[in-house]
């Protein structure tokens, strides 16, 4: 049985691993063996959620330590994915170094959870609909550390084309799963409450965020304004931890359909 | 500003006024009302929309309709509803208004802002700008350009329909008794109207997760450690675990459990039978035991709890629902039947309507005597799936191909 019990064993070992690859990678060490590091932790914290799933006899996505757990593991497999393709060696440490982040919060501040699924919960949405937001928030997530980096090369007076290109590919596929994630939401939604929309605070605030990175998509089809438009995405990054987030503890949503537990 | 080509300032500035206009009406015309939009009249504006979409488009060459339709304008656009949302998503979103409500907010329309002026006028700019650069583009179609329509042509879908439809919506709430046959409906004002439509409920079944427990301050009733109340979840299994400095274990566990006169419990499932369990109890520091039966009591069944102490006991949570069922027949005015077990998740259409599991009485959960059924009328729900659908497909591209553009000119490409 796999519980939260257990969980320091599995979240100990796949830091020090994420962390090694992460500074190792400044070294004249081997690539290969930053691979190899970057993928044992990934295996390790994937044991972990595979054995949640098990014990819990469904997937662990409903509490706010469950999803954490998935946002460390996109953050870390997506940080690697992109490192490979544009070998940034900063995108594998700050991914691995947020990654770990979200591993502390659970470590420090856990939140015990009940196995029980409610039964607007049990639907076939359930599973791709947090899975595409997660991944969303992670690719997101990379985007805006990305951002920080223009704005300072920008200071400077010599944004970088080649990271300007990474940043909207990351934009676009976190955009994608945004909406991908938001769109399976609205049927779920009409299936199981009977409309698609009913501006409850947790959809005004995805709404608010969609809106956000749209303007920066946008604004990015023109180069007028360009030191705005980079500044959009960490904006847009704050809007999207309020819905992910904040939303909980705002006064305007009390009574929200989707605070859980 | 004011000079062609005009950009962001001029964008921005038109939207500012909208706002500004849109606000002055809200406070001296009140709230917009939706029912002006009843089909066919929102058919007409939709129609209107478009044709004027396609006249612009006929003129794509001149700069005021460039303007209109062109990335400047969309992103104040989108702005400014970013703002509106904001607003909305601050201040909690009331279903009525109290009349002797009379803060600025109120008056500003931010208490119901879907309905404010600001925010239809926004709205409807959109719908036409976003329409004039569709039929733009598709005036010089390219078929590179797929993303692009399959996004913007979904998305204009999604929010005509959604929007301009939503006066055609229809939901009401049907409570329907065990073996009664119900068509009396309440609408959102808790009105009273028939239907065609009546519901007969033959049967309501729930059923239910296993409960926690938990260790309580007798005279408080602040569950145990007080700031982090720990609860050890039951299973059909027999589970051991630790609430605060005891050691607790499951010797049996009866989902449905009927109570003996000895004070013990006997597996039976009959209508208010009730989860209870004999747990062993042991504190680690004093090493007293105590060992007994636990329930959570029902309104047919009184509750039992396992006194550890002089000030701690331990109790029984409410059960969490598993799934509720309805089992119904439906019959329409023109002698129709059908029959369905509805569920969460799990509706049933008849006719253009949608019948929804609502609710149950959660005071007496299993033994609730009715069940209460949501009806959805929504003639445009064909349109938001389409739109649906055809901005998922753009989503997939913005997934996989990125951003292919390559940068722009400082020129306004158009
Ligand atoms: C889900 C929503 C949306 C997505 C994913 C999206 C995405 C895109 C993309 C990827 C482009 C560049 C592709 C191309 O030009 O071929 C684009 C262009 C554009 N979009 Fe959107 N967009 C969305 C909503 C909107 C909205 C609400 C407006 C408001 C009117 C808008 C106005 C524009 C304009 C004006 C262009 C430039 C077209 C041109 O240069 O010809 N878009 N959009």
């Amino acid at each position: 049985m796999v519980t939260w019990n257990e969980f320091v064993w599995f979240a100990l070992p796949a830091m020090l691993l994420w962390i090694a690859a992460g500074t190792l990678v400044y070294t004249k060490i081997q690539r290969r063996l930053i691979d190899l590091l970057m993928l044992a932790g990934i295996a390790v914290f994937v044991l972990f959620i595979v054995g949640m799933w098990i014990s819990l006899e469904r997937p662990p996505m409903r509490t706010m330590g469950e999803t954490r757990l998935w946002y460390s593991f996109f953050l870390s497999v997506i940080g690697f994915l992109t490192y490979k393709n544009w070998k940034y060696n900063w995108l594998l440490s700050f991914s691995s170094l947020m990654a770990c982040v979200f591993v502390c919060i659970n470590l420090f501040k856990p939140e015990i959870h009940s196995k029980n699924l409610m039964p607007a919960l049990q639907s076939i949405w359930f599973v791709p609909h947090v899975t595409s937001y997660i991944l969303s928030y992670a690719l997101l997530g990379a985007a805006t550390i990305a951002s920080f980096i223009q704005i300072k090369k920008q200071s400077k007076g010599l944004a970088d084309q080649k990271l300007y290109q990474l940043m909207d590919n990351l934009v676009y596929a976190g955009f994608g799963f945004l909406m991908l994630g938001l769109l399976m939401g609205c049927v779920w939604a009409k299936e199981a409450w009977g409309h698609y929309w009913s501006w409850d605070p947790k959809e005004t605030w995805a709404f608010i965020t969609a809106a956000a990175y749209l303007m920066y998509i946008h604004m990015r089809l023109r180069r007028w304004h360009p030191t705005f438009t980079l500044w959009l995405l960490p904006i847009a990054f704050i809007l999207l931890m309020i819905t992910w987030i904040g939303v909980n503890y705002l006064p305007s949503a009390q009574g929200s359909i989707h605070v859980y537990s | 500003m004011w000079q062609f080509p005009w950009r962001y300032p001029e964008s921005i500035a038109l939207v500012f006024g909208l706002l500004v206009v849109g606000s002055v009406l809200q406070i001296f015309a009140g709230p917009f009302d939706f029912t002006l939009l009843l089909w066919p009249v929102n058919g007409i504006v939709g129609a209107v929309i478009v044709l004027l979409s396609v006249l612009l488009a006929v003129k794509r060459k001149n700069p005021l309709v460039q303007w209109l339709s062109g990335v400047p304008m969309a992103v104040a656009l989108i702005g400014g509803l970013l703002i509106l949302g904001i607003f909305m998503g601050l201040t909690p979103q009331l279903a009525h208004i109290h009349p002797g409500d009379k803060s600025l907010g109120t008056a500003l329309g931010f208490r119901q802002m879907t309905t404010s002026w600001p925010f239809v006028i926004l709205y409807l700019l959109l719908l036409l700008s976003l329409g004039t650069l569709i039929a733009r583009r598709l005036f010089s179609f390219r078929k590179a350009d797929y993303a692009f329509y399959l996004n913007h042509i979904g998305l204009w879908l999604l929010l005509f329909a959604s929007g301009l439809g939503a006066s055609d919506m229809k939901r009401y709430v049907m409570y329907v008794r065990e073996g009664d046959t119900e068509w009396r409906v309440y609408n959102a004002d808790g009105e009273a109207l028939e239907l065609p439509i009546a519901i007969r409920l033959n049967d309501f079944i729930m059923e239910e997760y296993p409960p926690q427990l938990a260790v309580i301050d007798r005279q408080s009733g602040h569950a145990q450690p007080e700031q982090h109340p720990e609860y050890l979840q039951l299973d059909e299994k027999p589970v051991t675990g630790k609430i605060d400095a005891w050691d607790l274990s499951v010797e049996e566990y009866i989902h449905e459990a009927v109570r003996n006169s000895d004070s013990t419990y006997r597996r039976v499932a009959m209508p208010g039978a009730t989860p209870a369990v004999l747990i062993h109890a042991k504190n680690r520091h004093t090493g007293k035991t105590a060992q007994g039966w636990v329930c959570g009591g029902s309104t047919a069944q009184l509750l039992m709890t396992l006194p550890l102490d002089d000030t701690y006991t331990v109790v029984m949570t409410r059960p969490d629902p598993k799934r509720f069922i309805s089992d119904i027949d439906v019959f329409t005015e023109d002698g129709a039947q059908g029959h369905t077990r509805l569920e969460v998740n799990k509706p049933y259409r008849v006719k253009h309507w949608m019948i929804y599991q609502y609710g149950y009485d959660t005071e007496a959960g299993k033994l609730s005597s009715y069940s209460s059924m949501e009806l959805v009328y929504d003639p445009w729900v064909i349109a938001v799936y389409v739109g649906i659908l055809l901005l998922a497909a753009g989503s997939v591209c913005m997934l996989w191909m990125g951003n292919r553009r390559k940068e722009e000119s400082d020129g306004d490409v158009e």
